[in-house]
């Protein structure tokens, strides 16, 4: 069990820390008042492997072990949740489906323009009528000579305003009695692929959130990914991936949070002496500071399981379940401790309560994940 | 095939300076490390006459074990070997004895070398000493504030600004260079070569043994210079708060201050005392 | 007149500039003050072409003997044929203490002399002195101006140091001072220089001012955007300085890495400096120890930089700098 960061951890927390710092935190307010994504940004960041951080060496990823990416995931959310939003869920939940589920054409084809951006992906599972209850999807594909045809209206569709893929969840067989839903490879150029508005959200703003519409849309045969009805499997096994992500993110903002509001602590007086000196905001600090490094543990422990091979399901819905907890209350409290300054757009945290919030609703409701830890350990009880 | 050595230190980063407030010492070991910013430019340096010319980059490096870091760090960036030069012994070292020991390792392990870069001075000690003593210990043509380089065959050609004289220089390899910040900012780091730095590349340590440098030869050949105190400066600023309307304010300012303002600008701000209104 | 034992403090000629670098003269006056304690002369080194003016200059200045070496030869400053001459002479004469000033020119040449001489230097210090056991006291600045150490070279000679122009007070101009000229010949076996200057031109922009400016407009992102970001300009032309930048305003596009300020960019050493809408980072503030006298401009009275400032004025800066340049424009005299 090792405790402590590696020298390697190190320099990459230090080199993405770097880049953000430079590079994201002189726009981050910006993008977020206007909703607008900064394509020149994303494009530096593609040259640096953002997008392909554990994609393998052949097909020009980076090849990182789990701690190293969420490392990567946490530092960009440190400075600006929105593109850490964009760069978790491609390498999250639009890559890794190829790692576990693809054919080798597949990866062949796919990888390379995935790890350097080329391609960005996006996941869409979510429904108007299919958001926890993932099973209710009514997308349709029907199979029409060597074609899918696709039907339906995928919504919140994180990166969906520019993915040049998405990974499209479809009812297969939608007879009640034996409902079947698969996974499709589905790129934007595709005829009857259409995008939405882009969403007015609270928080992750600079990310382009919308709808896909998928009118007739005509998919190759081979772009079905993995086997006809492994829609379940797929799903439950990317989002157990992808909460270690929402993890990260979650646990960067309450970092970014937690430093400006100790920040703020030192240097606001009040009393004729930094508040950082009364004891009720100390108590905050000591708080905050705890939460923050059993968050970090918890994250770092599951993605050790998961590079081990081990089943880590259970564990990644606890770290996506607590840091997005700590994630909210930091933030919150980060703009208490900032008192009415807080509260106003010239300072950064109220960013951060607003980005904080949805950590704890997408990729599995905070409910959801409740419940696949308590059946975790209630199937291992008789009852 | 050029042959590039690239010298860098590791320097404090200043957000974390830890003074020692009862010595009024820096606990060194106490700050996080960073690449000293000159030194990126010259690796920066380095990196695009590799891309320009066939060249291979040996980064060398003398400092504590955590020195290392910096090392793993030019490999991500594109040098293909890294030395440290690690030995309690050799702590405390003045400019002098450094650039005696950077000679020794760089004679012991690239002594075919063409062009060695430095960083034009550090943020910590600042004094821009090693890279013209090292030259100078290699007898070697050199040029410090290096703003541009350019190589045909095997001349060096620089440019630089010293002293207001924009100069171009020119002189034959083997040579040395320091880089100056003006120029070859520092590119960022990808993600793959950090992946890549730690499997597939080591770093070669030498202790002083190594370079045959044994107490008694250092204490004679070593450091001519001693710190005999350090002390922080502490500025004690008055901090007069002036607060109101920009018109009042900025009145307040220039009666009070005039005469400083005066002094430092060279010309009298005394302004039209019985009439102001323009 | 000289007795034949008595102790040398050689300053070294760095003429160049003249008009603009008097850190020759200055060092000359310290050397003087130094020569009283140690007993000692105070020698300036003058190497060139055509140097009788600077000759004269040293004399008046107070030096009391002159090394001069007037030759072709020796038409452009060279590090090499320098080196060689001072080794040469050095070894004859062994000086106590040689002071070079801490021009670009001086930093470069210093450490390899001090290597050929196999001695000690400190560089750019702001300070000298005598310690009780005699030795020269250099006092020189780390960490951006904001450690100062006090060194000594304990057992080798010369000690060497250079020092930063402006530290030291030239002596008045004073033309019946007298020194002895040592006119001495140019060395036969001058080694061939292996860097050959290729062109040079004196620089007609105004580069690198902000190191050498004694006044300072700095702006920081508080400064809103980049049209009200470049009103500072007007403010540092009024006042006969240079405008200085914050990192996040560089990566902005604001202004050019050129004039960044702080531990990663230029060491400034103004008398006054302005800070307009800076919160005070400390990779910006490591730079500002050798500022003289700040004034803040912030609306927020607790940001760093504000508790730094000897003025901290709490307002809008953009405000204040428009206010500040009408006022401004109507007070100066030339």
């Amino acid at each position: 069990m090792q405790f402590n960061p590696c020298m390697k951890h190190k320099l990459i927390r230090n080199s993405v820390r770097h880049f953000a710092e430079t590079e994201l935190a002189p726009i981050a307010a910006e993008i977020d008042r206007n909703a607008t994504f900064p394509l020149d940004v994303i494009e530096k960041m593609k040259k640096l492997n953002y997008f392909g951080l554990q994609v393998p060496k052949e097909f020009g990823g980076a090849a990182m072990d789990s701690i190293s990416a969420a490392i990567v995931m946490e530092e960009i959310s440190r400075v600006c949740a929105a593109i850490g939003l964009c760069v978790t869920v491609h390498n999250g939940v639009a890559v890794y489906p190829f790692l576990q589920f693809a054919t080798p054409e597949q990866k062949k084809h796919y990888l390379p323009k995935l790890a350097n951006g080329e391609m960005i992906g996006a996941f869409s599972l979510t429904e108007a009528n299919a958001g926890s209850d993932s099973a209710s999807v009514e997308t349709t594909a029907v199979k029409k000579n060597q074609e899918y045809i696709l039907n339906g209206t995928k919504i919140f569709v994180t990166n969906g305003g520019i993915c040049e893929l998405a990974l499209i969840f479809a009812l297969t067989v939608s007879d009640p009695t034996r409902l079947q839903s698969s996974v499709f490879i589905v790129e934007s150029k595709y005829a009857g692929f259409l995008r939405g508005e882009l969403e007015n959200l609270c928080g992750m703003r600079a990310n382009p959130v919308s709808s896909l519409f998928l009118e007739d849309c005509r998919v190759p045969g081979k772009n079905l990914l993995g086997k006809l009805g492994d829609g379940m499997k797929i799903g439950m096994t990317t989002l157990d991936n992808g909460r270690i992500g929402v993890a990260a993110q979650a646990l960067g903002i309450a970092q970014g949070a937690f430093e400006a509001a100790v920040k703020y602590a030192k240097e606001r007086q009040q009393f004729k002496k930094p508040i950082a000196s009364l004891q009720t905001i100390q108590n905050y600090i000591a708080d905050m500071a705890t939460e923050l490094a059993a968050a970090r543990l918890l994250l770092y422990r599951v993605c050790s399981l998961k590079d081990e091979g081990a089943p880590f399901g259970c564990e990644a819905a606890m770290a996506k379940l607590y840091c997005s907890q700590v994630a909210a209350t930091t933030t919150s409290l980060a703009v208490q401790i900032h008192g009415g300054y807080g509260y106003s757009k010239e300072y950064d945290v109220e960013r951060y309560f607003r980005d904080a919030k949805v950590t704890e609703i997408y990729e599995g409701t905070s409910e959801i994940q409740r419940l696949v830890i308590a059946r975790s350990v209630l199937s291992n009880l008789a009852l | 095939m050029l042959n590039l050595v690239v010298c860098l230190k590791q320097v404090p980063m200043v957000t974390e300076l830890p003074w020692d407030a009862k010595t009024g010492t820096l606990r060194r070991d106490l700050a996080t490390g960073m690449m000293n910013p000159a030194c990126k430019h010259a690796l920066e340096a380095t990196l695009q006459i590799k891309e320009k010319f066939s060249a291979k980059i040996t980064a060398i490096t003398m400092g504590p074990p955590v020195a290392e870091e910096i090392l793993r760090e030019a490999l991500a960036l594109g040098a293909d070997r890294a030395i440290l030069i690690c030995d309690k012994l050799l702590a405390g070292s003045d400019t002098y004895a450094t650039s005696l020991v950077l000679t020794a390792a760089i004679k012991k392990e690239c002594p075919k070398f063409d062009l060695i870069l430095c960083g034009a001075y550090t943020a910590d000690s600042e004094t821009a000493q090693v890279g013209p003593q090292l030259a100078e210990e290699l007898d070697l043509p050199a040029a410090a504030y290096v703003e541009r380089l350019e190589i045909k065959n095997r001349t060096l050609r620089v440019r630089r600004l010293v002293d207001n004289f924009r100069e171009t220089l020119e002189m034959e390899f083997p040579a040395l260079v320091t880089v100056s910040m003006e120029n070859y900012r520092p590119r960022y780091t990808e993600l793959m070569g950090l992946e890549n730095a730690f499997d597939e590349n080591d770093v070669i340590v030498l202790n002083a043994a190594a370079l045959g440098i044994n107490a008694s030869l250092f204490k004679k050949q070593g450091s001519r210079t001693k710190v005999r105190k350090v002390f922080l400066r502490k500025a004690q600023k008055e901090n007069v708060i002036l607060q109101g309307t920009a018109s009042a304010v900025v009145n307040e300012f220039l009666n009070q201050y005039q005469r400083k303002i005066s002094a430092a600008i060279g010309k009298s701000i005394e302004g039209k005392k019985l009439n102001d209104e323009e | 007149m000289m007795k034949s034992k008595q102790k040398s403090i050689w300053v070294f000629g760095d003429y160049r500039n003249y008009y603009q670098n008097r850190v020759t003269l200055q060092l000359i006056s310290k050397a003087m003050d130094i020569a009283k304690t140690i007993n000692a002369e105070v020698c300036a080194l003058v190497f060139g072409h055509e140097i009788d003016e600077w000759i004269m200059e040293y004399t008046a200045h107070g030096a009391d003997r002159i090394l001069a070496i007037d030759d072709p030869a020796l038409q452009s400053y060279s590090t090499e044929k320098y080196l060689a001459i001072i080794e040469n002479l050095a070894k004859e004469r062994k000086p106590e203490i040689i002071l070079i000033g801490a021009t670009d020119f001086g930093r470069e040449f210093a450490p390899r002399l001090a290597k050929r001489l196999k001695t000690g230097l400190s560089a750019d210090c702001v300070g000298l002195d005598i310690t009780e056991d005699g030795l020269l006291l250099q006092i020189a600045p780390s960490f951006g101006g904001n450690m100062l150490a006090e060194i000594v070279t304990e057992f080798h000679r010369p000690q060497m140091a250079t020092v930063r122009p402006g530290t030291f007070k030239e002596i008045p101009h004073n033309y019946t001072r007298k020194a002895l000229v040592e006119r001495l010949p140019l060395m036969k076996k001058l080694p061939k220089s292996r860097v050959r200057l290729v062109e040079y031109e004196r620089s007609v922009e105004k580069e690198h001012t902000i190191e050498n400016a004694s006044v300072i407009v700095c702006g920081g992102r508080g400064m809103g955007n980049k049209e009200k970001f470049k009103k500072l300009l007007d403010l540092a032309r009024l006042l006969g300085g240079d405008v200085g930048a914050t990192r996040p305003v560089v990566y902005a596009g604001w202004a050019d890495h050129g004039v960044l300020v702080g531990q990663a960019g230029k060491h400034i050493k103004p008398k006054i400096l302005f800070s307009f809408g800076i919160s005070g980072a400390i990779q910006h503030t490591a730079g500002l120890g050798e500022a003289d006298f700040i004034v803040a401009i912030n609306k927020n009275p607790q940001a760093p930089m504000m508790k730094m400032a000897d003025v901290a004025i709490v307002a809008d800066a953009s405000d204040v700098l428009n206010t500040l340049i009408k006022e401004l424009k109507k007070r100066i005299r030339e």
